[in-house]
């Protein structure tokens, strides 16, 4: 028998009692552990964006295009590794509503910018080689059933082809995964050359320019240098760094931090008081069995620890089964959501918070007990029976 | 019977007497359920709020025309040869001038959101005097109508609320052209108060767009003269263009993240009141525990099982209720009328309130006293079968 | 074996309870020889728990000196009186005072668990004094699963565990039959003859006190009579 023994045999002495106090737990935990994913997945653009990654946007809002002739006189600027550009296809596949993140972006270019774009060399080749080429994010391809070699066509809800029509042919020669886990393998690549040649309207016209500087230090000063040689043009520009860029984008959404911030906060605010009113009920049930254990010669600290333990035991218990549960949802949504959330998943950080919570709120819940434990005169108690 | 209900009487007034020495076990389930209430009714209001802003805003006998697949305003693009043969259709109301469409461009423009001091997509509406006489509730609050001709714009009330910028007065410069802000309006509380308006024709050649628009607003004769217009929009090769009533694009619009506002509330709610009900299962057992030998005592000298059975659930059902209260008020308090925005579904942002409603209130006071009901029928089973032996057993 | 276990010297004892002072004891001396089997008798209130409390290290004089063994307890710290306790009374109460979640071994292992003894010491410990109260095919029994008399057994054998010199009993028998009572005397008596064990008793049962090698009466914080036993 060890004190671990102890604990866990007073924890367990009340089944019913536990295991509601459990459940009330288990829920909470469950709350924080989806919504915090969830949280994670939509800033997910922010903490994976690299340091040395920039976006040059129109000014007057990103939707607005760019002259195409900007990616060469951009590119002579000092500071500017790789450079490459996109433009959004506003895709979807058979229907409507299959929307489809599609981009007609510079091939040659595109893998340097974005090495987070992993793509077996075979693949690579034949994606460059083949102007009607395609990359596929592993999710979307599995998505629509899309393997390599396979021609598919796409609809744009905003561009139509020269020869008319909203529909491109495509040849799928490439599906590439993340480099993590959370990377976006929901997105769709193609080639902006095939695509510029055959749109009806927009020719010669980027959406946005992404490049790599050789050096974060130096984000700034080129992105100075890219305004200014653009103002006062009839397309002025704006560069950001990714992280800015992809942040803004997300607060357009809303303030998502601050709904799961209030809503676990209420999660935890309840249990913390449905908990810590059980743990003081628990522990004043037992006022005479403390006396006992003290009379026998257990020191104060003791009882405080066993008392302190308990609570923690609970809270830990009732906390790593949401956590599981919630770890088990958020990868059945995973699936589903993809198209929403594409980089949904339960990660370490959130669960190792989850811990710390679990430790804060067993030592809140059980510290008031704990101290009444530690506090208690054997006298007094014996004769209170 | 009378003397079940005064037996009843006794068993609550005894209930309520030793309430004291549960007073915190009570509180904190007050308080748990008064939370679940609170978030619930958070959700459904930004739910409700998006939907009455969105949704309605679309007229039944508006009807509007988008390139086929655009989906949304945004990605539309139409020329002007298909606006004026879309005109000569059928089923549109006509006046002096002729009938009466009104051809628009929508481009999206940068603003900065107050909330999260970062650039928001905004939606500038090129129109013309047609596209305003359309919108019957349009009103200007603050300073004037824009000239048509010049670069002047008028800014909706929840665009102005939100964003930074768009004071009345205020210069804004798009691709060097200076824009001047020179009325604030509101259109009673639909989505276009997020949008910025000016003139048609400044707008297309701001953006460049020559002579062609994004979509077209029919006024028709009835709402049912919308089948016929989409026939004839069917049987031109030249227009094949998406066409629906403007009551129905707006409410597409709106089901995406009411939808989602909704799937996540309802759930969280519910998973919540889990929680709230295991605490209430909690403090309705200790409370039967805590009278154990009063219950007996009472059995003893010829109580009924009912009296001990409906006055825990009686406990169980005010608590709850108090709880329900608490949070409904909070919620009143905390949410209703609040303003947020967010990305709808032309890309743009959608200034919309947070609205409470009497059906929404009662459905969260049911989610209430379910956790009461749930909450004390089990402790109240186990009070109503309690041994009178109990009431003889050593303390 | 004749050395004084216990010396009180002037033991003063006195509660104060709304504003309002109680004396219990004032200047009590009293000795116990080490081996001694003594039942303290008493009407009510006389003070005879208040006794055991000072003996057991459970309460502090308010002034005056215990001594134990030749070292002084009454000045020890709140720590240092629990590790007295442990090293050196097993306590038995009225009510046996079982852990209701433990089973019998584990409740008699409770007190080993503050010593520094292996598992498997401290298995065959709670093997030994289980044997000893009779109770070796119970050990996997709740309290619940027992009868009072049994139940005390297994608070005897907790008692005696850690084989501590002095063993203080507050009614032991005082919620038990007469035949089981006897029983549970006859356990003390050998403990005391057999294995050397200084007992303190309480009691109000004059049956009881026979098993004791001498009974001493208080009333009113003072002995008051000393009977010697055959
Ligand atoms: N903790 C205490 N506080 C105040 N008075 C006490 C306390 N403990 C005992 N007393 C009083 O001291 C007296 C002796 O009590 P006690 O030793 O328990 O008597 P006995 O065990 O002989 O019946 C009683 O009058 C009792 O009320
Ligand atoms: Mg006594």
């Amino acid at each position: 028998m060890s004190d671990l023994y102890l604990i866990f045999k007073n924890l367990t002495r009340r089944k019913l009692r536990l295991s509601l106090t459990l459940f009330a737990i288990f829920v909470a935990f469950l709350i924080f552990g989806v919504l915090s994913s969830f949280n994670k997945a939509f800033n997910s653009g922010i903490e994976l964006s690299a340091d040395d990654r920039m976006v040059v946007v129109n000014k007057i809002n990103f939707t607005q295009p760019l002259p195409i002739a900007y990616v060469n006189k951009a590119r002579a600027i000092e500071g500017i590794d790789v450079l490459t550009w996109c433009n959004w296809f506003g895709g979807y596949y058979q229907d409507p509503k299959n929307f489809v993140a599609a981009m007609a972006c510079d091939a040659e270019t595109l893998l340097d910018v974005y090495p987070e774009i992993v793509l077996p060399e075979d693949q690579k080749k034949a994606f460059m080689a083949n102007r009607q080429g395609l990359i596929a994010g592993q999710s979307i391809a599995a998505k629509y059933g899309w393997k390599v070699g396979d021609r598919i066509p796409m609809n744009s809800n905003i561009f139509s082809q020269k020869t008319g029509g909203s529909a491109w042919d495509f040849d799928v020669e490439g599906i590439y995964t993340g480099s993590t886990e959370q990377f976006d393998t929901n997105s769709v690549y193609f080639h902006y050359k095939y695509f510029d040649e055959s749109r009806s309207f927009g020719k010669d016209f980027a959406g946005w320019l992404i490049l790599r500087t050789t050096d974060p230090a130096l984000n700034d000063q080129v992105a100075n240098t890219i305004d200014t040689m653009f103002a006062n043009s009839f397309y002025e520009t704006s560069t950001d760094s990714e992280k800015a860029f992809n942040k803004a984008f997300i607060a357009q959404i809303g303030n998502i931090a601050m709904i799961v911030t209030s809503v676990v906060g209420a999660a935890f605010f309840t249990i913390l008081l449905i908990v810590g009113n059980t743990m003081v009920l628990a522990i004043r049930e037992r006022t005479g069995e403390i006396a006992v254990m003290k009379t026998l010669g257990f020191p104060a600290a003791r009882i405080f620890k066993l008392v302190l333990g308990e609570s923690l035991l609970l809270s830990l218990i009732g906390g790593l089964l949401g956590i599981g549960a919630a770890w088990l949802i958020i990868g059945a949504m995973k699936a589903a959501l993809a198209g929403i959330l594409p980089t949904l998943v339960l990660t370490p950080d959130v669960a190792l918070t989850a811990l710390a919570i679990m430790v804060g709120l067993g030592f809140l819940t059980g510290i008031v007990p704990a101290l009444s434990a530690h506090r208690l005169n054997i006298i007094t108690a014996m004769s209170r029976q | 019977m009378g003397s079940l209900i005064s037996q009843i009487n006794a068993v609550v007034a005894m209930n309520v007497k030793s309430l004291p020495q549960r007073a915190w076990m009570s509180a904190a389930t007050v308080f748990a359920v008064a939370i679940v209430v609170a978030v619930l009714l958070a959700f459904l209001a930004m739910a409700n709020g998006f939907q009455a802003t969105v949704a309605g805003t679309g007229a039944r006998d508006v009807a509007i025309a988008m390139r086929q697949g655009a989906q949304a305003e945004v990605n539309s693009v139409l020329m002007k040869e298909q606006v004026d043969l879309l005109s000569a259709g059928p089923g549109i109301a006509k006046n002096e001038t002729g009938p009466i469409v009104s051809a628009e461009l929508y481009v999206i423009v940068d603003g900065i959101k107050k909330a999260s001091d970062t650039k928001a997509n905004l939606p500038l509406r090129g129109l013309s005097e047609a596209g305003m006489k359309m919108r019957g509730d349009l009103k200007i609050i603050e300073g004037r109508m824009f000239q048509p001709g010049t670069n002047e714009l008028i800014v909706g009330v929840g665009a102005l609320k939100e964003f930074e910028g768009f004071e009345l007065g205020r210069e804004l410069t798009f691709a060097r052209s200076r824009w001047t802000v020179v009325g604030v309006f509101s259109m009673d509380g639909k989505v276009a108060e997020s949008e910025l308006w000016a003139d048609i024709g400044s707008v297309q050649s701001l953006f460049q767009r020559g002579n062609s628009f994004q979509t077209v607003r029919l006024k028709l004769d009835d709402p049912a003269a919308l089948e016929q217009l989409k026939a004839y929009n069917e049987a031109d090769p030249r227009l094949k263009l998406d066409i629906k009533s403007e009551a129905d694009y707006f409410a597409d619009q709106a089901s995406g993240m009411s939808d989602l506002i909704m799937y996540l509330g309802w759930p969280l709610g519910i998973a919540m009141a889990f929680g709230a009900l295991a605490g209430a299962l909690n403090t309705m057992y200790t409370s039967v525990a805590s009278r154990a030998r009063e219950i007996a005592t009472l059995r003893a000298i010829g109580f009924g099982g009912t009296a001990a059975f409906v006055g825990t659930l009686a406990e169980s059902m005010v608590l709850a209720l108090l709880g329900g209260l608490i949070g409904a008020i909070a919620a009143f308090l905390f949410f209703d009328g609040i303003t947020a925005s967010t990305l709808g579904g032309s890309f743009t942002q959608v200034v919309f309130s947070f609205k409470l409603s009497p059906a929404l209130i009662w459905q969260a006071a049911v989610l209430a006293l379910i956790i009461g009901f749930i909450g004390g029928v089990f402790p109240a089973w186990r009070a109503a079968r309690l041994p009178v032996v109990v009431a003889f057993r050593a303390a | 074996m004749t050395e004084n276990l216990f010396e009180l010297k002037k033991v003063s004892k006195s509660f104060v309870k709304a504003k309002e002072t109680i004396s219990i004891f004032e200047g009590l001396d009293m000795t116990i020889k080490a081996g001694d089997f003594i039942a303290i008798m008493g009407p009510s209130g006389s003070g005879k728990t208040t006794l055991l409390n000072l003996l057991g290290g459970v309460d502090q004089p308010t002034s005056g000196e215990i001594h134990f063994d030749g070292k002084r307890i009454d000045n020890l710290s709140e720590n240092g009186l629990a590790a007295w306790r442990a090293a050196n009374v097993g306590f038995i109460f009225q009510f046996y005072n079982l852990m209701p979640m433990l089973s019998a071994a584990k409740n008699v292992e409770l007190p080993l668990l503050l010593t520094g003894l292996g598992r498997s010491r401290r298995k065959a410990s709670v093997e030994a004094a289980l044997k000893l109260v009779g109770l070796d095919d119970r050990a996997g029994h709740l309290p619940k699963e027992m009868s009072g008399g049994q139940q005390q057994r297994v608070a005897i054998a907790r008692a005696i565990v850690s084989d501590p010199k002095l063993m203080l009993c507050d009614e032991p028998t005082g919620d038990l039959d007469r035949a089981t009572a006897d029983e549970i005397l006859k356990m003390l008596q050998l403990l005391n003859r057999e294995f050397g064990k200084t007992i303190v008793m309480v009691t109000h049962d004059p049956e009881a006190a026979k098993y004791a090698k001498k009974t001493l009466h208080l009333d009113k914080g003072e002995f008051v009579k000393e009977e010697l036993m055959a």
